[in-house]
């Protein structure tokens, strides 16, 4: 990540470095839906199910894929068998629980999501440890309840099971990216506060020659002129008040024609830029992005139950093809508790990738800290940056680029 | 902030969708018993497939229908859920990649389908017959059957004849290839065009296609 410093360039790049990016990803997202509904394609024998995407066929993965495939092949068996033989269900465990660490380790959205979350959140250790078990625990009882409402209750069909899975799995991408520009919002702000609290002691000066009664007068376009035309200006503080708010007006109408043209925000941003003087009580000062502390508070818990309930809604395709299998077998009790088993197994890997996600934040933050504060931004930037990637998983899962696990879809 | 901000939040979020791509792994297993179908004159006319499908699988397809005779599914009861599998293939192609002479074939809806239940092993079998859209002399026909996505898992019944030519010319000759075997049958050479020839799709799935190879003089 590069910062260019220095009054105008860097804040009307750091603003149009955004907006592109925003702007990309919400085309991302609108070419997302398009092509869906161009591929829009049925699953065999019944379920819809999305687009492929291109999938590494050695390494790592393909050994997790292996052992998964592994594991999961002697669920049948050991269900079956658990019938008769009451050991046979250990057995079951062992292999539900290995299956679910496997299951989480290979790629999928949950983890990411997860480590995204607390990146961009600034969750501590035990937290991501404890959002890592809640959503695993979730995705496990969504699963039984899934298949204990329809299928047991309702004795309903695969195919109404397949419907709910996949009204289910919609939902929790829509969520993900709720989620995601919750957090933008916040972090993007963030974001720009820090951006400009570099350019800060300049425009300190600027503010220190200007009279009170300037500031009053032109309070929308004053501290936009400010921060960026003082250097220019500086000879003018002798002429006083009267002149400068003169100025004011000259050099807005000049910066529009000049540099901002090509994008329209001109106003938008005078917000952002009014709002950092925190000394008049405006609407914008309400908006002021608030500082990491206040993030961490209480009220991030309730945040981070959003984002664990919008990553466990979603059943893994494994565990209902199990309890389904088990429930036909009139066993369905043994299937819940390997669900739950699984969910265990999910959690010990989530857990460690939230670990290395909260480790490499804790690394980044005290490389940030060294550098005053071009740090406070970079931080402020990954932060943006995670959200961004939220909202980026959200938007492919739900266009069908991210296969995710073709569930039940069958 | 700048250009490199936003190149570099996109590039994170590629390498993870990438990534994200992987999660699937096989949660369906199909073992077929096929037959390819030629007319008297000797062109081909269709694929008549008989594929099973796992015990999990089987129970998850059969959940919630109804059954005169609990867990004893006849054609009647599944006839609802036949024709739901059938349609759905459609969007799939059959799973089947099929080459006359290098060219691409096109297939037509099966008329001619129905599932039926196995109920020591508790197991559903589709069988239904894939007619081609112009029945078609060729020197080489090549068919590819694997699902891009691997969600499902194809492999030949393991029976002394998997595939069967069912009124071929007497003169042709069969081959078949498991997915990833190395192994060429004895007395059988596949040749480098064979593979060359079904480059279907350079994805997941084809790894783990089932190759079936006619070769008529």
């Amino acid at each position: 990540m590069r910062i260019v410093a220095g009054g105008r360039t860097s804040d009307t790049i750091g603003q149009f470095g955004f907006l592109l990016a925003a702007t990309l990803l919400v085309a991302a997202l609108i070419d997302a839906a398009l092509v869906h509904a161009a591929l829009a394609q049925g699953t065999p024998f019944g379920g819809p199910r999305p687009g492929t995407a291109p999938v590494p066929t050695s390494g790592i993965v393909g050994w997790l894929f292996a052992k998964q495939a592994e594991f999961y092949r002697q669920f049948s068996g050991l269900i079956r068998a658990s019938k008769a033989d009451g050991s046979a269900a250990w057995s079951l465990m062992g292999v539900s629980f290995l299956y679910g660490i496997f299951h989480a380790a290979g790629p999928g959205h949950g983890k990411a999501v997860i480590s995204s979350y607390l990146v961009a959140n600034e969750e501590t250790w035990l937290r991501g440890v404890v959002l890592s078990f809640l959503s695993a625990l979730m995705q496990a009882m969504v699963a039984i309840a899934i298949v204990g409402l329809a299928a047991v209750v309702l004795h309903a069909s695969a195919a109404t099971m397949n419907g709910a899975v996949n009204w289910i799995e919609t939902l929790s991408y829509l969520l993900i990216i709720v989620v995601g520009l919750r957090l933008l919002w916040v972090k993007g702000r963030a974001f720009i506060a820090a951006a400009r609290d570099l350019r800060r002691p300049k425009a300190a000066v600027g503010a220190a020659v200007t009279p009170a009664a300037a500031v009053k007068a032109a309070p929308d376009q004053h501290d936009h002129d400010h921060g960026h035309d003082h250097a220019h200006d500086h000879d003018h503080s002798h002429d006083h008040g009267h002149d400068h708010g003169h100025d004011h007006g000259h050099d807005h109408d000049h910066d529009h024609a000049h540099c901002d043209h090509p994008d329209h925000d001109h106003g938008h941003f005078h917000g952002h830029h009014h709002d950092h003087d925190h000394d008049d009580a405006s609407a914008w000062g309400h908006a002021h992005a608030p500082e990491p502390e206040e993030l961490a508070g209480p009220g991030g818990w309730k945040r981070g139950l959003s984002a664990i309930f919008a990553v466990g809604l979603r059943p893994c395709s494994g565990a209902i093809l199990v309890l389904v299998f088990a429930l036909a077998q009139g066993l369905f009790w043994v299937g819940a508790a390997s669900t739950f088993v699984m969910g265990l197994g999910t959690f010990i890997t989530v857990a460690a990738i939230a670990t290395i996600a909260v480790s490499a934040r804790s690394w980044a933050s005290r490389m940030a800290s060294a550098r005053s504060g071009y740090g406070n931004l970079a931080m402020r930037g990954i932060e943006a940056a995670a959200a961004l990637v939220i909202i980026g998983f959200g938007a492919l899962l739900l266009g069908g680029y991210i296969v995710n696990e073709r569930m039940v879809g069958f | 902030m700048n250009k490199h901000f936003a190149r570099t939040i996109l590039t994170v979020a590629g390498l993870l969708a990438g990534l994200a791509g992987a999660s699937a792994h096989p949660h369906v297993w199909v073992t077929m018993q096929n037959e390819l179908v030629y007319a008297p004159d000797g062109a081909i006319t269709g694929l008549r497939y008989n594929w099973t499908f796992d015990d999990m699988f089987s129970a998850f397809a059969t959940q919630g229908v109804d059954a005169k005779k609990p867990g004893q599914f006849t054609r009647e009861d599944l006839a609802p859920l036949a024709k739901e599998n059938i349609n759905s293939l459609k969007d799939f192609g059959y799973f089947t990649v099929a080459k006359a002479n290098g060219k691409k074939i096109e297939l037509k809806e099966p008329t001619d389908y129905y599932l039926d239940y196995n109920v020591k092993d508790t197991v559903l079998t589709l069988h239904f017959t894939v007619p081609l859209k112009t029945p078609i002399k060729t020197k080489e026909l090549n068919l590819e059957i694997y699902d891009p996505e691997y969600f499902v898992d194809f492999s030949f019944k393991d029976v002394k004849e998997p595939v069967t030519l069912a009124g071929a010319p007497s003169a042709c000759k069969l081959t078949i290839a498991k997915p990833q075997e190395a192994a060429v049958p004895p007395g059988q050479q596949l040749g480098e065009a064979f593979f060359n020839q079904l480059s279907a799709a350079d994805n997941w799935g084809a790894q783990f296609a089932n190759k079936i190879s006619v070769k008529c003089p």
